[in-house]
């Protein structure tokens, strides 16, 4: 039997109880959605985002809301990892023929799907309505963007494996998440351009590799120009390196039953 | 891939868990085919050993060979695994929760199409194919798992107390339905049901404190026991009067589970009446039986009231 079998069928089987979990699909999708509508609407009514190189904040909100669902749905789907302990799918797991990595690739697999395919269904429903330069041309920026959010959620699946692996609860889980990840997500430029902030906040954004997502995904879509962005090859470089790192670190930690075998 | 040897060999298995030990010179053999039962109170050894076989406990030192092999996982494909908690995802459907697991156990395309629908007509859950797994009751669930653990064929099934918390008329069919795996698979069964494994296996063996301390058939266990077996519900017992009751003639062992006397004896009926002359109001009830595993099992295993013969 082969590794890459067991791999592709436990993908499916979490894809299949990611699409039955109807509201969890439907609320990862329309929570960012909403929060780009009434944000993104809200302050550019509101404010006079001079500092915004295209000045059009819904438009430069939206790579922020497609790193924002990625951190959503990178969260939501390794939940699933402590479904499978409670319910004892777990143990099953653990007692096939395969090494615990090769279910770790097949679950991972799934997270990352679903990530990329939930941040690309916000920024395809987004584009339309908004004002974007598409510099490099739609397709090649459309290529760049969904290059960016495969390396991001390699990144999340990564982490949330590396978190979820090691803590007891759920709730644990999704507070060590979210006490890791909204920090981060702020100081990242998805929701105000980090140019104008204070030195050591800047400080902090360089070493925010979401900062890498969004910059890249800025450069792809709203950008008209490279001024006051980063530039995709450093984005891709730390990207990339941070993704597999990450990743490397989350495939490393074994899943552990809540008991030992007895 | 026919070995001539025992299906399970364990040679003097230690393992610890912190400061606790689990298997403390566990040594056991149990023959291929049949059904072999483990028998042992909560915390004995029992699931550690179990997890073991399946390769999901390593021993701390001893040998230990399954099916002529060490526990490694490419073994597991030739062992099924029935857990005491249920593994099912209750989020799948049945025939699809077997799909699942058998492709991970290697079982692909025909053989897949083919075995599934037999194993749940087998487990009369043929009618509940397309259903989620939650709405699949407590026995119908046991059941799901045992199916699941057939799926791939192996040649040993490991079952870590199936029976748990099913009913009676579950409890079975589970058994009626295993019973034709009975001769090609080596089952072994741990339990601490007496009367199942009476009823189900050819061999047992006690387990204490993580080491076997009897092995046989339930026969064999039972020989040397008398007739028959009296309970006698005598919560104030004292250990004076339980060595007054080992003093009488015909009278066997006298073992003591909290609130109930367990004697054996040539003759119960002329026993009764002499324990009501004794206790008289101390005694809250009194059952007669003929001899059974139970009495074997608690003449090995439990704590021996203190005027025990």
């Amino acid at each position: 039997m082969s590794a890459l079998t067991a791999m592709t069928t436990m993908a499916e089987r979490e894809l299949l109880n990611i699409a039955r979990s109807r509201s969890q699909l439907y609320s990862s999708i329309l929570t960012p959605l909403l929060f780009l509508v009434f944000l993104g609407n809200g302050v550019s009514s509101g404010l006079q985002p001079a500092n915004l190189a295209a000045g059009n904040f819904t438009a430069y909100l939206v790579a922020g809301t497609v790193v924002m669902t990625s951190v959503f749905s990178s969260t939501f789907s390794s939940a699933s990892y402590f479904r499978d302990r409670d319910n004892g799918v777990l143990r099953l797991l653990l007692s096939t023929p395969h090494h615990p990595r090769v279910i770790l690739l097949g679950k991972s697999l799934a997270s990352l799907v679903i990530g990329v395919v939930q941040a690309l269904v916000v920024l395809v429903a987004a584009a339309p309505f908004v004002e974007f330069e598409w510099q490099h041309g739609v397709l090649p920026g459309f290529a760049i963007a969904v290059s960016a959010v495969v390396l991001l959620n390699l990144m999340l699946t990564g982490l949330a494996q590396a978190f979820a692996s090691r803590i007891q609860s759920m709730q644990g889980f999704h507070l060590l998440m979210n006490l890791a990840l909204f920090p981060l997500l702020f100081f990242s430029g998805a929701f105000f351009p980090i140019d104008g902030l204070p030195v050591w906040l800047r400080v902090m954004a360089f070493a925010n590799p979401l900062t890498y997502a969004v910059d890249a995904m800025q450069l792809a879509t709203y950008a008209a120009g490279g001024e006051g962005f980063i530039g995709l090859p450093f984005d891709f470089a730390v990207l990339g390196t941070v993704a597999v790192l990450v990743y490397a670190l989350g495939l490393s930690r074994i899943p552990r039953l809540t008991q030992s075998g007895q | 891939m026919e070995h001539p040897g025992p299906a399970i060999a364990a040679r003097d298995i230690v393992r610890d868990y912190g400061e606790r030990r689990a298997l403390d010179g566990f040594s056991l053999e149990v023959p291929r085919g049949g059904v072999f039962g483990i028998l042992g109170p909560n915390g004995s050894g029992k699931s550690t050993f179990i997890a073991m076989l399946a390769a999901m406990e390593q021993p701390g030192s001893g040998e230990l060979r399954v099916l002529g092999e060490a526990p490694s996982r490419a073994l597991r494909a030739r062992v099924g695994t029935v857990f005491q908690e249920n593994s099912a995802d209750p989020l799948m459907r049945t025939a699809e929760y077997l799909r699942f697991a058998g492709r991970l156990f290697g079982v692909q395309g025909g053989a897949l199409k083919e075995r599934i629908p037999a194993l749940l007509e087998r487990f009369g859950l043929a009618q509940r194919a397309g259903d989620p797994v939650s709405t699949l009751s407590g026995g119908m669930r046991r059941r799901l798992e045992v199916a699941r653990a057939l799926l791939h064929e192996p040649e040993m099934l490991l079952l870590d107390e199936p029976t748990t918390g099913v009913d009676p008329e579950e409890r079975q069919i589970l058994w009626d339905t295993l019973g034709e795996a009975r001769g090609s698979t080596t089952v072994l069964l741990a339990t601490n049901d007496l009367a199942e494994a009476d009823a189900a296996c050819d061999r047992v063996a006690f387990v204490q404190d993580g080491r076997v301390v009897a092995t046989g058939t339930p026969a064999e266990l039972k020989q040397g026991l008398r007739r028959d077996a009296v309970r006698i519900t005598w919560p104030g017992a004292t250990a004076e009067e339980l060595a007054v009751v080992g003093g009488w003639p015909g009278t066997g062992e006298i073992l003591r589970d909290e609130d109930t006397v367990h004697v054996t004896a040539d003759d119960a009926s002329a026993l009764v009446p002499r324990l009501f002359e004794l206790a008289g109001r101390g005694i809250r009830g009194v059952r007669i039986e003929s001899s059974s595993l139970e009495d074997a099992y608690f003449r090995y295993i439990q704590r021996r009231a203190g005027g025990s013969k």
